[in-house]
């Protein structure tokens, strides 16, 4: 009898996304397909341009394929409504982003319980959580604090405690080290890889930095909108 | 962490432009609240005008007299049992004073010059005690004898005869007989009508007068009928109206309000005044505040594009927005409140003496009274206002593609 090996976590099918900007139809995303297993450290690299916010963008439920189609182990979610994929977002994905959108009102330790907020968790038990999340970034004594008092690097972390508040299954992290110095951002690329190795969350980044490039355990690179090549 | 507390948070962080925002809302509360205050002053001075300037709570008459507006001949429809309808009425508990008038039209004369005048017999010292109209001679005094053979000229009748207090005239009307009756009265004052069409016309003489002139017989137009609850005046007409067909009498009530038309023109007007205020505020307000909320969404663009990404519905984001506007208005509102209370307290102890409204003899003081239902409407109205300007924005912040709004700088 034969064994079906289990589908990934998420996989996009011969994704592909154009933008019109005024007159002009510029091409982001050509027939891009890429599966990433439960667990994995993906890396996508690739000039500006090449389309790697766009690809994170569609996997990540930001934005709608123009032709193709994203699955979440196996089932496709082309049908869902927006109500639908804000749901999914909510409570499957983490997202880290460049500038760490963080909420300015919002002190550290409710940004990290805004999507467990979101989510109804009570208050009790998402304070606790979200000091344990801040813990584990090394943040434990900044709940308090205002994300325009804290370091870029301090805001990284407390987006990436935010990014795991609800038990993401993937990360989502767009130039994450990219507004960071090097120092800081090395620190920021050993969190992200302690709390893969820790927490088995996958994790796919779009990054230019070849030092994460160097410890992923897979290189998918981007030009002009096309996949070349992945690297195990 | 709530909604509330969010939505907060970002109108203290905006502080300027709430200020702004709070500050429009507070201003158009406080001029609908002040508006409304003066112009319940304002009702009410003209609504004791009326009463105290001769209408009185309640008028009493043969249901002909309302309906025709006293007929053609003298009396034509006078109440011949006026006297025991007033015995009736001077009983009620309800009941603070029962006047007797007699309205009748007729020719005044000094021997050279004639003009036509519309004339009043009335009780002098009774009215004295309840209206105005003693307060209004402005040369000479008020009569003060039931059966004194004198009047009291309206001063645009007493110029038009050139005569004043001291001079006698002489009355011609024509008796509930059909005959010219004359009778001849000294003038014991002149009196300033608030409405110079009245001024132009008016007499007023005693009862004992009057019945010789028109030869009544103690018949009379009407009661005039003054209450101690002026709140209760529909219930106690309407109970009196029920008690006296009961015990036969055909007489009608008609309770001022039904009978003072100026009274309710002037108040339809100033309403129509105040709701037009009210329009002005609200946009006003509208206009001001949706153009905060547009910017404050413009703002905010990357964070509205982080909740959406962070798994927030976009009518949650739509709720934020109309909940930050909202809290404006109630901020707003509250300020507003307390400010047109304090400043209520400080006009009313000003002193400022406002000329006569319409219909009113004298200057009134100014007085802005605490009109509950001004308050109330008032908050509604900025509410719905800030809601509404809010609303548009709010849409505009839900509907935004996330993509879009992560990528603004």
């Amino acid at each position: 009898m034969p064994t079906h090996p289990a589908p990934p976590l998420l996989e996009g099918r011969g994704l592909t996304k154009t933008y019109r900007l005024g007159a002009v139809d510029v091409p982001a995303l050509r027939s891009v397909s890429v599966a990433i297993p439960g667990g994995d450290f993906v890396v996508l690299e690739g000039p500006s341009g090449s389309g790697k916010t766009t690809l994170l963008n569609l996997l990540g439920l930001l934005d709608r394929p123009d032709q193709g189609s994203v699955s979440w182990e196996g089932e496709p979610l082309d049908g869902l409504s927006e109500d639908e994929r804000s749901d999914l977002r909510r409570d499957r994905f983490g997202f880290v982003f460049q500038s760490y959108n963080l909420i300015p009102v919002l002190s550290a330790a409710e940004n990290v319980e805004l999507p467990m907020f979101l989510r109804g968790m009570a208050a009790a038990p998402r304070r606790s959580r979200a000091r344990d999340l801040l813990a584990a970034v090394g943040l434990e004594d900044k709940g308090r604090v205002r994300p325009d008092l804290l370091s870029g690097g301090q805001r990284q972390r407390v987006a990436i405690a935010r990014a795991l508040a609800n038990e993401a299954r993937i990360l989502v992290a767009d130039e994450p080290t990219a507004s960071l110095d090097s120092v800081t951002a090395g620190e920021i690329l050993d969190l992200l890889l302690q709390l893969h190795t820790e927490r088995g969350v996958a994790c796919i980044v779009a990054t230019h930095d070849s030092r994460i490039r160097a410890r992923a355990q897979r290189v998918l690179a981007l030009r002009d909108g096309r996949l070349e090549d992945a690297v195990a | 962490m709530t909604l509330g507390a969010i939505a907060l948070r970002n109108v203290a962080r905006n502080r300027r432009r709430s200020l702004l925002s709070g500050g429009v809302v507070m201003f158009g509360f406080v001029a609908l609240t002040l508006a409304g205050g003066f112009m319940s002053q304002s009702f009410e001075a003209l609504r004791e005008g009326t009463i105290r300037g001769g209408t009185g709570h309640l008028q009493l008459a043969d249901p002909g007299w309302f309906r025709e507006g006293g007929g053609v001949e003298t009396l034509e429809h006078g109440l011949a049992d006026a006297h025991r309808v007033a015995s009736r009425l001077s009983v009620e508990p309800a009941v603070a004073q029962v006047l007797r008038r007699i309205d009748f039209y007729g020719l005044l004369t000094d021997g050279e010059r004639t003009v036509p005048f519309a004339g009043h017999g009335l009780d002098p010292a009774a009215e004295a005690r309840t209206m105005d109209l003693p307060g209004l001679v402005i040369a000479g005094r008020w009569m003060v004898d039931r059966d004194a053979h004198e009047a009291v000229l309206g001063s645009g009748l007493a110029a038009a005869l050139g005569v004043g207090p001291g001079d006698v005239v002489t009355l011609l009307a024509v008796t509930t007989d059909g005959v010219l009756n004359a009778v001849d009265v000294e003038i014991a004052g002149v009196a300033r009508l608030p409405v110079r069409e009245l001024d132009d016309r008016y007499l007023a003489t005693s009862l004992g007068a009057a019945d010789r002139l028109l030869e009544a017989r103690g018949e009379v137009s009407k009661l005039v009928v003054t209450l101690h609850d002026a709140s209760r005046v529909e219930q106690t007409g309407e109970r009196l109206r029920l008690a006296l067909a009961r015990e036969g009498f055909v007489v009608e009530v008609r309770s001022w309000e039904e009978l003072a038309v100026f009274y309710r023109q002037v108040r339809q007007l100033y309403l129509g005044m105040f709701g037009f205020l009210g329009l002005v505020l609200a946009a006003i307000v509208l206009l001001a505040t949706a153009n905060s909320m547009l910017m404050t969404v413009a703002e905010r663009t990357r964070e509205i594009g982080t909740l959406r990404a962070l798994g927030t519905r976009s009518r949650r984001v739509a709720r934020l927005f109309l909940a930050e506007g909202l809290l404006l208005g109630v901020l707003g509102c509250l300020a507003g409140a307390s400010f047109s209370l304090a400043l209520s307290w400080v006009l009313n102890r000003s002193g400022i003496m406002l000329p006569p409204p319409p219909g009113v003899a004298h200057p009134i003081p100014l007085h802005i009274d605490l009109v509950l239902t001004a308050y109330v409407g008032g908050a509604a109205t900025m509410l719905v206002t800030v809601l509404v300007a809010s609303w548009l924005p709010a849409r505009r912040a839900a509907r935004r593609s996330i993509v879009e709004a992560l990528a603004h700088v």
